[in-house]
């Protein structure tokens, strides 16, 4: 017997840490991991209540969030790759002002 | 029981030492391990077919570009936190993450929702069941993960042009040197380099 409840607790808080990384740390690499935490937090809890309520749409939502998610990191790293390319230092803040 | 409890506690605290870890590879290899305990509970949850998918996708694909780009970036340097812009932005940002995390969690724990007691169904998170609905009523979600990969393909490909493409727009901005002054031309130079 699993208590889902408990699932759903867990993915509440790496979703929490995974907010607490994104708004923490300035290296946009950890904050696109931590975030990357959140989707799967996001999966988990979806899967959690395909098993709660025995239907498989939870799942299906789940996958769409993994393919998601790859689709994502693509875009996002070729960003952060760009932006390493013109300014040439790894920090948040470089794009704050959005200018070239 | 126990053992959610157990992959519970690693994946809590593979997450920590992702949002803690000083150097982004260890971040990296931390996340590799959150995503595996997310595996093993994905399968106590009977998504055999989502465990599969994850820890090829994410633990196999999407770890080994960020692994890719990490070496790439911050090979030999050493990451320094500057001082904030805002000031007690940290701070509160910490307590109010924080503080949703524990409202998610005491509702979800206090809340435990109905239990339905007939067995599962057939095919429940095996490749059969999630392909019945991924080719039959889901087929929509389907074609829109397609439609989405490819066009995420193309922007990366835009976002960053292959080398020759960088030249001749680097010649461009050298022609329109005599045009313009040159501090723009410079700029451009730079901003195309």
């Amino acid at each position: 017997m699993i208590y889902t409840n408990w699932v759903v607790a867990l993915a509440g808080i790496i979703f929490a840490i995974g907010a607490i990384g994104v708004m923490f740390r300035r290296n946009p690499l950890i904050m696109f991991m931590a975030s990357e935490m959140m989707w799967n937090a996001a999966a988990l809890a979806f899967i959690a209540f395909a098993r709660q309520f025995h239907d498989m749409n939870g799942q299906v939502m789940a996958f769409l969030i993994i393919a998601t998610a790859a689709a994502e990191v693509g875009i996002g790293l070729a960003l952060i790759v760009s932006v390493y390319h013109k300014r040439h230092r790894l920090d948040i803040d470089e794009i704050s002002r959005l200018k070239g | 029981m126990v053992g959610i409890i157990i992959v519970a506690i690693l994946a809590i605290g593979a997450s920590i030492g992702v949002v803690t870890a000083r150097q982004p590879v260890h971040s990296a290899l931390y996340l590799v391990g959150n995503i595996l305990s997310l595996a093993l509970l994905y399968l106590m949850l009977k998504a055999e077919f989502l465990a599969a998918a994850q820890v090829i996708v994410y633990a196999g694909a999407i770890m080994v570009l960020f692994l890719f780009v990490v070496t790439l970036l911050t090979a030999g340097k050493e990451e320094r936190e500057l001082p904030e812009d805002l000031p007690g932005q940290r701070i509160v940002a910490g307590v109010l993450s924080g503080l949703v995390g524990v409202v998610f969690a005491v509702l979800a724990i206090k809340y435990p929702g109905p239990v339905i007691k007939a067995p599962l169904p057939s095919h429940f998170g095996n490749l059969t069941g999630m392909g019945r609905l991924l080719w039959g009523p889901d087929f929509v979600y389907l074609t829109a993960i397609a439609i989405m990969l490819v066009s995420a393909a193309l922007g990366v490909m835009v976002l960053n042009p292959p080398r020759k493409r960088r030249q001749i727009e680097a010649g461009d901005s050298e022609q329109q040197k005599s045009q313009t002054s040159p501090e723009t031309a410079k700029k451009e130079r730079e901003g195309t380099g």
